[in-house]
């Protein structure tokens, strides 16, 4: 295909391009440039802004508070989202139609259309309402997961689903000529088929989780500060400081190391499966 | 003859009931593999929204909390009107809310193309990576890749002194904050959902229409016109639906980046229920805001259908 397409527009194509590329990590570099600058009264670069950072103990909490929530939020939705798309392309009658038989994918592309705006806000008078009513689900890092998972769900359905949507149906009934039973063919067949679209679907749920600012914000309570609420707070009340600009940097550099290496594992995993005899 | 039939039908009716069995079985397994993960999103995201959606019917008491009676008030408040009269603010916010995203949907439409053109014709092996370096940025958290636009658009960055200089700005003031700094961070914040599904629909393309095209005398833009750009229709629309809802309602890139006078609807309705609560007001804010978003969807779904856009494999 690509002689179809002349050098003169590939050149201007790339003229094009290249910029953007450039534009999308400037700012992003900038955060690692300022967070180098020097300690009040100083010129030159230090690690002014980091040592004020490592010096601050909330923001280890935050860290803390903030794996949990994506760890836990993501093992969570990842054992409902996994039974979630291989019990809707299993099990659904496809031939049915109507309301009662499009609920699921209703269900499931809410949360995805929904601006995060009104989801954190839904989420806000609903643990207010349930808090004031029972007691139970005072907002904090409790009702943050509560929610977190809640937006995980369906991406992890969706990937599932993907992957067993593209198989063979003749693999489940080979299964069951062969004795296997629902459980044993789910234990044996589904899960090896499907494990790389669950870890997909786990480190999706992660990222999702760390990338959320908004549903996190409304459904947080005063002792439940997680990284980005941290920083939030911290703009707003002082402004952009070398620390804030130390934190951004190691949260971009973790975000890029994390999925560059994860890009080069799968590829290189990839490229050795592709060389086995098939 | 007769007897034959007298044996079809018991044979019949016996397929019949195991179809039913086999009906019913799958629907059991059905709702013990799908439920715990429907019953958690209808539980914690349906209902809390419809309960939203309710109170924009209720009365706002003292604390600005929903009491009885169910009125229509929140509504007139939405429209501009209070004790003081009639007043344009909420107007003029929706309209630039709408102005915001849909220059960010072209901003990232116009960009995505090239883009999407320029990784398809690279080599094979590189075109994942140049991919990844698009949606990289979008993993980073929401709110350090926002404010990371203050330092390129603040009153001392490197952007502002060429903006002073080309007087684009007024000396002593930042382009952020301001509606040039919402738009550019809306349309970086949503690039990769515009690029990614073009790019779907593009690796997809028949070229050999291109090939026809060219035999036919075709040349530029009318040969990409005329038999790229309808084949990358579906991808597109996805991209502005993907673009336009979240951009629409967004909250952090217009309160990092807005300032006061470039406020959108999504800061709006937050300060109903932050900093001055007023829930049915709030609610009543979403509503208006979610039958845009619906109006938005339905529109979609209407040109998909009528320009024949082969949908993605869904759920």
């Amino acid at each position: 295909m690509t002689n179809v397409v002349p050098p003169r527009v590939r050149a201007g194509l790339a003229v094009i391009s290249w910029p953007v590329y450039v534009l999308l990590y400037t700012p992003l570099a900038l955060v690692a440039y300022y967070s180098f600058a020097p300690a009040p009264l100083q010129t030159g670069h230090s690690f002014h802004g980091y040592a004020v950072l490592f010096s601050d103990s909330t923001v280890f909490v935050a860290l803390q508070r903030s794996l949990i929530l994506a760890v836990g939020s993501a093992t969570v939705s990842t054992a409902l989202g996994t039974l979630l798309g291989y019990g809707l392309c299993r099990f659904r009658n496809a031939n049915a139609r109507g309301i009662a038989a499009n609920l699921p994918s209703l269900i499931i592309y809410t949360p995805i259309i929904m601006p995060s705006l009104v989801f954190g806000i839904s989420e806000l008078i609903f643990f207010n309402f349930v808090h004031s009513a029972t007691g139970l689900l005072a907002a904090g890092l409790g009702t943050m997961v509560i929610a977190h998972i809640t937006f995980q769900v369906p991406y992890v359905a969706l990937t599932v689903f993907a992957r067993l949507a593209g198989l063979d149906p003749n693999l489940f009934e080979a299964s069951h000529d062969l004795y296997a039973d629902g459980i044993k063919s789910f234990m044996f067949l589904t899960i090896p088929i499907v494990q790389p679209a669950i870890i997909g679907g786990f480190l999706l749920g992660i990222t999702l989780s760390i990338d959320d600012f908004t549903i996190s914000f409304f459904t947080s309570g005063p002792g439940s500060v997680t990284l980005p609420i941290y920083i939030y707070g911290a703009i707003a009340k002082k402004g952009i400081s070398p620390e804030i600009n130390a934190l951004g940097t190691l949260m971009i550099a973790v975000v890029i190391v994390l999925a560059l290496a994860h890009f080069f594992i799968t590829r290189q995993r990839e490229r050795r499966a592709s060389l086995l005899p098939s | 003859m007769s007897g034959a039939a007298k044996i079809i039908i018991p044979e019949k009716r016996a397929a019949k009931t195991a179809v039913q069995t086999e009906a019913r079985a799958k629907s059991f397994r059905l709702w013990i593999t799908a439920g715990p993960g429907l019953f958690w999103v209808v539980l914690f995201l349906l209902i809390p929204s419809v309960i939203l959606l309710a109170i924009g019917f209720f009365t706002s008491n003292d604390y600005g909390s929903p009491t009885m009676p169910l009125t229509l008030q929140p509504f007139q408040q939405v429209a501009g009107y209070s004790l003081l009269g009639w007043d344009p603010g909420n107007i003029i916010i929706l309209l630039r809310s709408l102005e915001q995203a849909g220059i960010a949907t072209v901003v990232t439409a116009l960009l995505a193309y090239p883009i999407v053109f320029f990784i398809m014709t690279r080599p094979a092996s590189v075109r994942p990576l140049l991919l990844l370096f698009i949606i990289l940025p979008s993993w980073t958290n929401q709110v350090v890749r926002t404010y990371a636009w203050l330092e390129l658009l603040g009153p001392n960055a490197p952007l502002t002194w060429v903006a002073h200089a080309l007087g684009i700005v007024p000396p002593d003031l930042g382009i952020e904050p301001g509606q040039f700094a919402v738009t550019t961070g809306l349309a970086y914040n949503y690039l990769p959902y515009m690029i990614v599904p073009l790019y779907a629909s593009a690796e997809r393309l028949d070229w050999t229409l291109v090939e026809a095209g060219r035999d036919l005398y075709a040349k530029g833009f009318t040969l990409f016109w005329h038999t790229v750009f309808p084949q990358t229709v579906p991808g597109l629309l996805s991209g502005v639906i993907f673009v336009a809802i979240p951009a629409f309602g967004d909250y952090v890139v217009p309160q990092l980046l807005g300032g006061d006078r470039s406020l959108m609807i999504g800061s709006l309705i937050a300060n109903q229920f932050t900093e001055t609560p007023d829930w049915p007001y709030g609610a009543a804010l979403t509503i208006i805001m979610l039958v845009f978003t619906g109006a938005g969807l339905v529109a979609f779904r209407v040109l998909t259908r009528k320009l024949g856009g082969a949908g993605e494999a869904t759920i």
